[in-house]
């Protein structure tokens, strides 16, 4: 078949570390709609490692993780967990946990006994279920609560029972299907953590699905993210941050001001105006591209001869000032650019609240933080 | 802040739906316990002879062991069709779920006394008239949408990745439905066994219908009494169903708590 041929190809190419758990080859869901909800992604995941799918809803983020544990067939595309293929593989036979978004507690049992569950139901030698029980309920901070329903714990806690539940039985793989998108922020902050914490205790090899950046770049040690059924960017985090791919990942991830106008060579053309930059892959000049310019990445001064360490500088006005508590973010507009808002953060203590809406300010940055993207993409 | 005035308006009403709802209960249970010969309310003096009249009668008795019978075997029949009926209608994407749905609410839509002609000629056709067993069958049948909403109602309010969730602790199809599904929708089956029990108790019309002079269920073998002379002993019979219903509501309270119809969808 052509999938197969494909994926040799791959593999020929691409030398195989001795140490994937899970290995993902041109996978496919189509509905039926028309637009595939997964268009052929790929990747591979080292064991031990914690991998967060990060992508707006709709993006097919969900779907994939669905396939990986077997409630969905991916319509072409193969599997692998620890070198094993598992498409023929009903979910009950795959050594996966999940810790799902609504939790999915058995209701009529309590936390030890859904801790528990898994266990029989993989046929371990009853005699070890309770003492592993125990072990795994103390490895979630839970010891006393064994013997309490679902509805007798608080929602961090029912979090854990759903984390013991999940890595009881010692799977090949924990899937977490964004498990803290309900939780306030501060719960959410703190399990992230826990999340963290215990997959290192366990070095158990996670793929967690999220729509939170923030989340994403706390947690993972690999990030991919995906828009519109596609993989756009699997990077480390902080690779991902820094050299964003596309202007989707630049846009997803922080805030940033994009600049539409032409490639030129070394920068971006602006009508009359030229811009510095560092293009991301290769556009021929005078092919439409975007520049997009991170908001803590823009200086913002009374005058332009004040930013003396940037070497764009543009003079515009305060369009807006908001106050975000640990620092401000400004809008201005450049006379020079009309219509485009540029978003600046500052946080400088020694100048917090220089200038007013409407008054006279400056803005620069340097080349190498403009990224410019071909704007097709 | 509510007035005084609105305080007593709200209060008045309570009172008096309270009232028009136990006029009844109060009316037949107080003439059960007449002393005299003549069923009258006030009654007419307090003696539990009735009580000791009918569970002398041969064929009051009878007829009641024929009605705890027959809807044993209306619940045998009842529960697990309405109970798999009711899972596979609300968790699982079927074809024809819409048309199925309404051929099991079917029963509601027909008069009581259609299915019952209907039956009682079919049955008679078939040579089976005589038995006690095919009232049991016939009141399943007709029942049968109270207990499937009832299921329904329960596996609606399961969250829906339950099923998932054991799958990936490795409990296959089975184990899933016997460990997950079936304990998630006991509430569902409890209330809906008990109220199936009830009117198979209760029934009237379609037993009438589909019993002679051997099958008399006891709402039919009341009948007949009324229609002979009416004799405070069928207050006293009344009064027992009322217990029997009173039963069933603390059972129901006892297993699986009342708020399940406060909540019902």
């Amino acid at each position: 078949m052509n999938e197969s041929s494909s994926a040799g190809a791959t593999r020929a190419r691409v030398p195989e570390p001795e140490t994937t758990a899970v290995r993902v080859r041109d996978v496919t869901m189509d509905f039926g709609s028309g637009v595939p909800a997964v268009d052929r992604a790929s990747f591979d995941l080292e064991a031990g490692k914690f991998l967060t799918i990060l992508g707006p809803s709709g993006s097919g983020k969900t779907t994939l993780l669905r396939m990986i544990a077997g409630f969905q067939k991916p319509t072409s595309g193969d599997i692998t967990i620890n070198g094993k293929p598992v498409d023929a593989d009903p979910p009950h036979r795959r050594s996966i946990g999940m810790v799902f978004q609504k939790l999915a507690l058995f209701p009529h049992m309590t936390a030890a006994e859904n801790v528990a569950f898994p266990l029989k139901m993989r046929r371990f030698d009853p005699r070890t279920i309770p003492d592993r029980v125990k072990g795994f309920l103390d490895l979630v901070k839970l010891v006393g609560y064994g013997d309490r329903r679902m509805h007798e714990l608080s929602g961090g806690q029912q979090q854990r029972v759903a984390i013991a539940r999940a890595l009881v039985f010692e799977p090949e793989l924990l899937l977490l299907d964004e498990p803290l998108a309900a939780l306030d922020r501060k719960l959410r902050e703190e399990m992230q953590l826990e999340f963290r914490r215990i997959q290192h205790e366990l070095g158990v090899t996670t793929i967690n699905v999220t729509h939170d950046q923030r989340e994403a770049l706390v947690v993972s040690d690999r990030i991919i993210v995906m828009d519109g059924g596609r993989i756009q960017q699997h990077a480390r985090p902080i690779d991902l941050y820094r050299q964003p791919h596309n202007s989707f990942v630049a846009g997803f991830l922080g805030v940033s001001t994009f600049i539409p106008g032409e490639a030129a060579e070394g920068g971006l053309t602006v009508g009359a105006l030229q811009l510095s930059g560092t293009h991301s892959s290769r556009i021929a000049a005078g092919e439409p591209a975007r520049g997009a310019i991170r908001a803590e990445q823009i200086r913002i001064g009374p005058t332009p001869d004040s930013l003396a360490r940037c070497d764009t500088k543009l003079a515009g006005t305060i369009l807006d000032v908001i106050f975000e508590g640990e620092r401000l973010l400004y809008v201005v507009e450049a006379d020079a650019l009309p219509g485009i808002a540029f978003h600046i953060y500052h946080h400088d203590p020694e100048s917090f609240d220089l200038y007013q809406i409407g008054a006279p300010a400056a803005i620069g940055w340097n080349a190498q933080d403009m990224k410019i993207f071909n704007a097709a993409v | 802040m509510i007035s005084r005035a609105q305080r007593l308006l709200f209060w008045s009403i309570v009172w008096f739906c309270i009232a028009i709802l136990s006029v009844p209960t109060i009316i037949v249970v107080g003439a059960s316990v007449t002393a005299g010969n003549i069923i009258t309310f006030p009654p007419d003096g307090f003696s539990l002879k009735w009580y000791g009249a009918i569970a002398m009668a041969r064929d009051l008795r009878q007829a009641f062991g024929r009605s705890v019978i027959v809807s044993l075997i209306c619940l045998a029949v009842s529960v697990p069709v309405g109970t798999l009926a009711g899972i596979a209608l609300t968790r699982f994407r079927l074809r024809f779920a819409n048309a199925l749905q309404v051929y099991l609410l079917l029963p509601f839509t027909i008069p009581l006394i259609g299915s019952g002609i209907g039956m009682m000629l079919v049955f008679g056709n078939w040579g089976i008239l005589g038995s006690v067993w095919p009232v049991g069958v016939a009141l399943a049948a007709i029942n049968i949408p109270f207990i499937v909403w009832s299921v329904s109602s329960a596996a609606t309010a399961l969250d829906g990745d339950l099923e998932l969730a054991a799958a990936s602790c490795g409990a296959g199809r089975v184990e899933t439905f016997l460990h997950v599904t079936l304990p998630g929708v006991m509430p569902g089956v409890i209330t809906g066994g008990l109220l199936m029990f009830v009117l198979a108790m209760t029934e009237f019309l379609v037993s009438l219908l589909l019993t002679d002079a051997r099958t008399v269920t006891l709402p039919v073998q009341i009948y007949n009494n009324i229609r002979s002379i009416i004799t405070p002993d069928l207050a006293a019979i009344s009064s027992v169903f009322v217990v029997i219903a009173l039963l069933a509501v603390w059972l129901l309270d006892k297993l699986v708590g009342l708020e399940i119809f406060l909540k019902s969808k």
